[in-house]
């Protein structure tokens, strides 16, 4: 269970930048005989010249289809322009090989396997060039697509060479680059698929249109596990353009689905349906409740996360003591695409459009439902508008599969935005609470955190017997950024006390981190601030001698962390005073944080607060960052300002609320994000890294809620403890 | 049931539909311009802005029955080529994530700079304010919209 769950969250992760195929090269005998050449399953070159990648991951926004070509590229040498992609899909050609988008997954395997099924290709084009002009190979070369014979000149491109290539034979261990030749890691590429986005061409699930395919939306039971009672659908099946009216069960809520020949009769429908649903166990579920349930639980001796030293009698001797608690709310994905998928059910098979993160599991989930045999589901994988963790779930794919085969037709299941909003596997709300003790001299000698909330309860909560064992928590590393505190105290004691409720939750960008890092980096500022020290200073001290820290699986490296701080604060400023001319006050705040061991990241936020109204303003984000080799630094950069700003939307807005057992907020109108106004300047700065590549898509997401309210405190002397953060607790 | 007839990107299209229909959903399911995307359907996210008679309004909040005698322009019909001002300096910066709220961005943007050919940052604000981006591309979008603003004023 171990392994499988802490997998799952890895696997639950949002894509880095790219950095996330992971595949084997499987070298086929078939392509022996292959009339085009395919040196391994992810790559073909024909003779009309083309080079054929199939991108193993979805695309949504992370810039696969730009990463997984040009780590292919750093050793295959083809032209860039002759390089085509196309989505796998699961089954066929890739039965056994992964297709789910994770995130910090084995990212050192999945870039070695992409250069070598380069290398690979390289070699054997070299090979049949060579056999071509009876030259000794060592005389051949690769580049931009051609094989050139170095001493004559002669040249043949990759396509005049795709079918004599098939017969080589394949090399076990093609030459690999060094590093310091690389000419296509690490420079900047825009995206190769930005064209057709820009002029409404592309086709995300929403856009696919098949001939013939009826519209449909659902009402969904507003109960966190009710149940349809009855319904009553004469009105809706008598709205012009209304075909039929059918129960669903097999998504996360029950209801009844309204199937049009368009999406906005099929809406019409949906208003005129009558339904009665019974409220089953959670009608009066109300998060403020569960709030004071887990306001309660801080009492409770909790699992097992780490305890170094003798934390609870090192702080009793401090003479300096401090505590505070810090809270973080649910909070919903709400992709700008919400889910939708279309099924076409015939018979004993099916095919499938759909945004998803998860091929493989939509294909095995509908092949269950429907009781046939997993190849005979097909599964396209859209664009995606946005994924961030909640189109790992197939929730919505089952839905229309079973929609389709009721009604015997190809049907397209759209989720309003109100159902997107409302049934999603929201990110767990929490509590921190953590105490720390000052000697003498003001330096910190323990800390202890307790985290309280709902554990992820879409990977199956664990078992008493999981729990009879007091380190179950700690080997899985949870909850992350409590486990890993890099900090070297020497009294350090974390646990952690799950409380579940009825709402469905799961990954979000960045996991388990943001409350706990929230918690953790403020907390840091209030101990720098009662000790008198300057809160960047004071967190260089703990992570001295800047040595590796080793806490159950997780090894994390002070001194890169030390790096990312000191080049945050250098280009931030941090110690030249602001100088604001504009009458609000103004302060900078800085946190950090190692996400998952390999990333390593600093910020610094500048904020200002009105003096009467309490309003903030983040005016820039500086950002430092070690993840390792870095693939495309463009890429990179994007991930950054995109994490920043999904942290800043659940910093200053963001929180799902649940009354009456359902969610309240429904749309952007309620449910409010970061918008061009109140957009940041951020700028990023990258540590040239020999490490391995890391995943970076949800890195940044972590420190920027802390280093606001540090910031905060800096203007005005206030501590932010809760987020999202209220302006009336800045008024003056 | 009524017949309208529809002006959008120079062509004219004949719909039978409930005149109610919001003209989202008959550029989507009647016409197949699906560059024009559904968000949040009330107004608040941009994801469907087009250009009425040039002026950016959200396509989910005019019923067919208010399109009488006017003239849309969508994404499809903004360039011929994909060549618009906008269009350009959106790859040129390198903007887009998942690309999805990107087509009412591109909407808005243009008719910001028709109506002022050299924005200020202020002026990006109340203009793209009302338009979500979830994965956050807004610093590249400025960052665009001035680059689309020094091209037109060279042109
Ligand atoms: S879909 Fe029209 S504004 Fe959001
Ligand atoms: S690029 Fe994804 S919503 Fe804007």
């Amino acid at each position: 269970m171990t392994a499988t769950r802490r997998e799952f969250l890895k696997a639950g992760t949002l894509a880095g930048a790219g950095l996330v195929i992971w595949l084997e090269l499987p070298t086929s005998a078939a392509a022996q005989a292959a009339p085009i050449f395919e040196p391994s399953a992810y790559i073909s070159i024909t003779p009309d010249n083309v080079v054929r990648l199939w991108i193993t991951r979805s695309e949504m926004g992370q810039g696969v289809r730009t990463t997984l070509p040009m780590m292919l590229n750093e050793e295959l040498e083809a032209d860039w322009a002759q390089i085509q992609y196309q989505q796998a899909m699961p089954g066929g050609h890739f039965k056994g090989i992964r297709l789910r988008t994770s995130g910090s997954g084995s990212t050192v395997g999945t870039y070695s396997a992409l250069r070598k099924a380069g290398a690979t290709a390289r070699e054997m084009l070299i090979a049949a060039a060579a056999e071509k002009w009876n030259v000794p190979p060592s005389t051949c070369r690769a580049q931009q697509g051609k094989v050139i014979h170095s001493p004559s000149g002669r040249a043949l491109t990759y396509g005049d060479l795709a079918q004599s290539a098939a017969r080589q034979k394949v090399p076990d261990n093609p030459p690999l680059k060094n590093p310091k030749d690389f000419r296509v890691i690490g420079t900047r590429v825009k995206r190769t698929d930005g064209a057709p986005i820009v002029t409404g061409q592309a086709t995300y699930g929403i856009d696919v249109r098949l001939p013939g395919m009826l519209c449909a939306v659902m009402a969904r039971c507003p109960y966190l596990g009710g149940r349809l009672a009855t319904f009553d659908a004469a009105k809706a099946l008598a709205t012009p353009g209304v075909r039929q009216v059918v129960p669903i069960k097999s998504g996360m809520a029950p209801g009844v689905a309204v199937v049009a020949d368009h999406t906005w009769a099929a809406l019409q429908g949906r208003d005129a349906l009558h339904i009665d649903w019974d409220p089953g166990p959670h009608a009066d579920f109300d998060s403020d409740r569960l709030l004071q349930q887990m306001e309660a639980a801080l009492a409770q001796p909790g699992f097992f996360v780490r305890n170094d030293g003798d934390a609870p009698k090192a702080i009793q001797s401090c003479p300096r003591k401090l505590e505070a608690t810090y809270e973080f709310p649910f909070q919903a994905h709400a992709p700008l695409e919400p889910m939708n998928c279309i099924a076409d059910v015939r018979g004993n098979s099916c095919e499938i459009w759909v945004p998803t993160q998860a091929p493989e599991r939509t294909q095995s989930e509908a092949a269950r439902l429907l009781g046939i045999p997993e190849d005979s589901v097909q599964v396209h994988v859209t664009l995606l508008g946005g994924g961030f963790g909640r189109r790992l779930f197939v929730d919505y794919a089952v839905e229309a599969v079973e929609l389709s085969r009721a009604i015997g037709h190809p049907v397209q299941l759209l989720w309003t935005r109100s159902d997107d909003m409302r049934f999603g596997y929201f990110h767990p709300n929490d509590l921190e609470r953590i105490a720390g003790g000052l000697d003498e001299s003001g330096r910190p000698l323990a800390w202890i955190q307790k985290s309280v909330g709902p554990d992820l309860s879409v990977i199956g909560l664990p078992s008493e017997k999981d729990l009879a064992d007091p380190k179950y928590y700690f080997n899985d590393g949870s909850p992350w950024g409590s486990f890993d505190n890099p900090y070297n105290f020497p009294h350090l004691k974390a646990d952690f006390v799950p409380l579940n409720s009825p709402v469905p939750t799961g990954p979000w960008r960045a996991v388990m981190y943001p409350p706990t890092v929230f918690a953790r980096e403020s907390f840091l500022d209030e101990m720098a601030h009662a000790a008198g020290q300057d809160p960047l200073e004071f967190r260089l001290h703990l992570l001295q001698p800047g040595d590796v820290l080793t806490v159950g699986y997780a090894r994390i490296d002070r001194s890169r962390l030390l790096r990312v701080l000191q080049l945050a604060a250098e280009k931030a400023d941090w110690k030249r005073p602001l100088a604001p001319t504009d009458g609000r006050l103004h302060g900078r705040g800085i946190a950090c944080n190692v996400y998952d061991q390999d990333c390593y990241i600093a910020q610094v936020a500048e904020v200002s607060v009105g003096r009467q109204a309490g309003d903030i303003r983040v005016h820039r984000v500086v950002c430092a960052v070690d993840c390792g080799l870095v693939i495309n630094p463009a890429g990179l950069e994007g991930q950054a300002e995109s994490g920043i700003i999904w942290g800043l939307s659940a910093t200053l807005h963001g929180r799902i609320d649940f009354k009456n057992g359902a969610a309240v907020q429904e749309n952007f109108h309620d449910f409010e994000v970061i918008r061009m106004n109140e957009s940041p300047a951020v700028e990023t700065y990258i540590v040239p890294s020999e490490h391995p590549p890391g995943g970076f898509g949800e890195t940044a997401v972590p420190p920027i809620a802390p280093a606001v309210a540090n910031a905060i405190f800096a203007a005005t002397g206030k501590r932010i403890r809760r987020l999202p953060i209220a302006p009336e607790k800045l008024k003056a | 049931m009524s017949t309208f007839t529809l002006l959008v990107n120079g062509e004219k299209h004949r719909i039978d539909a409930d005149p109610g229909i919001p003209l989202l959903w008959a550029l989507r399911d009647f016409l197949r311009l699906t560059g024009t995307k559904y968000g949040c359907g009330m107004g608040v996210c941009g994801a469907c802005t087009v250009h009425e008679d040039g002026v950016p309004v959200r396509s989910c909040q005019i019923p067919l029955s208010a399109t009488l005698g006017k003239t849309y322009t969508t994404i499809e019909g903004i360039s011929a080529d994909g060549t618009h001002p906008c269009q350009k300096a959106w790859l040129e910066e390198d903007v887009s994530q998942c690309g999805y709220c990107q087509a009412g961005m591109i909407m808005q943007a243009a008719a910001l700079l028709r109506r002022k050919p050299q924005p200020t940052d202020q002026d990006i604000d109340s203009e793209l304010s009302d338009h979500v981006c979830r994965c956050g591309t807004y610093q590249r979008m400025r960052r665009a919209i001035h680059r689309a603003a020094r091209e037109v004023s060279q042109t």
